[in-house]
């Protein structure tokens, strides 16, 4: 997060809208609203019985050039792979890099905002332990 | 990974506007990011986004990534309260409106195993 003028050392500190987390939400889509489906479902996949084939776990797939761990590490742009998910098909909005300012719980004026403050949402169909799998996920 | 209400991603009826909301998403605070040994904090956002498309279409394709998305360029408007708890602090933007970004997209996308089967 870029801060402008001398601040304290917490105030420095502040990078929260220049991390990427994945925020993820398992949800059913409709015309004007997505709901929500097993957010908590476990990623690990289940221990195959009787021999069966082990078809892996139901969480989405990452990119595969891209940070596996869930951080997108490529900056919102034209010309790149803008979901966080590889075998998808469905909407997907972008954006990176916000500036705008707000204030803190001691009253200072801040500045926020870096190229990676980067948002998105995939809402749509993605495949995973061999099944296709209706969603919605978010990264922020 | 944080579970989003159910009404998180809302859109409305022309599909022109969408609007994502999530509150107490948790994130950490890793002020020496990306040092190696950089220490966390954990943290917590509450987030409004705003998307709103143009009338610019673009469309983003690598046959070799197995990727096509096709939409339009977009506006994006973020208000968001972030908290650390451990060190008592608290920071909240200006109203959505006062917002602006640099780049942002709206569309439809599709890759890996459906980008050949919805190749047009």
């Amino acid at each position: 997060m870029a801060l402008d003028g001398v601040r304290s050392y917490k105030l420095n500190r502040r990078r929260w809208l220049g991390l990427g987390v994945t925020s993820a939400l398992a949800a059913w889509l409709s015309d004007t609203r997505v709901d929500a489906q097993s957010a908590t479902q476990s990623c690990a996949p289940p221990i195959p019985q009787n021999h069966e084939a082990s078809n892996g776990g139901p969480c989405p797939y990452p990119i595969p050039w891209l940070d596996k761990n869930g951080n997108h590490n490529q900056p919102a742009m034209p010309n790149v792979e803008l979901s966080s998910i590889y075998h998808f098909k469905g909407k997907l909005a972008r954006c990176s890099g916000f500036h705008g300012m707000g204030t803190d719980n001691k009253g200072n004026r801040l500045a926020w905002g870096t190229p990676t403050t980067d948002y998105s949402y995939m809402a749509g169909e993605y495949w995973a332990a061999r099944q296709a799998h209706q969603a919605v996920f978010a990264h922020t | 990974m944080a579970p989003v209400p159910s009404t998180g991603l809302t859109f409305t009826v022309d599909g022109k506007t969408a609007t994502l909301q999530m509150a107490d998403v948790p994130i950490i605070d890793q002020p020496r990011w990306p040092a190696m040994d950089a220490e966390t904090s954990p943290a917590f956002l509450d987030f409004r986004l705003v998307f709103t498309a143009t009338d610019e279409s673009v469309k983003y394709e690598n046959a070799m990534q197995q990727y096509r998305f096709e939409g339009f360029k977009a506006k994006a408007q973020l208000a968001a309260t972030v908290r650390v708890p451990s060190l008592d602090f608290i920071f909240k933007t200006d109203s959505l409106e006062t917002s602006t970004c640099d780049f942002a997209v709206m569309g439809e996308e599709a890759n890996g195993r459906y980008y050949e089967a919805l190749k047009g």
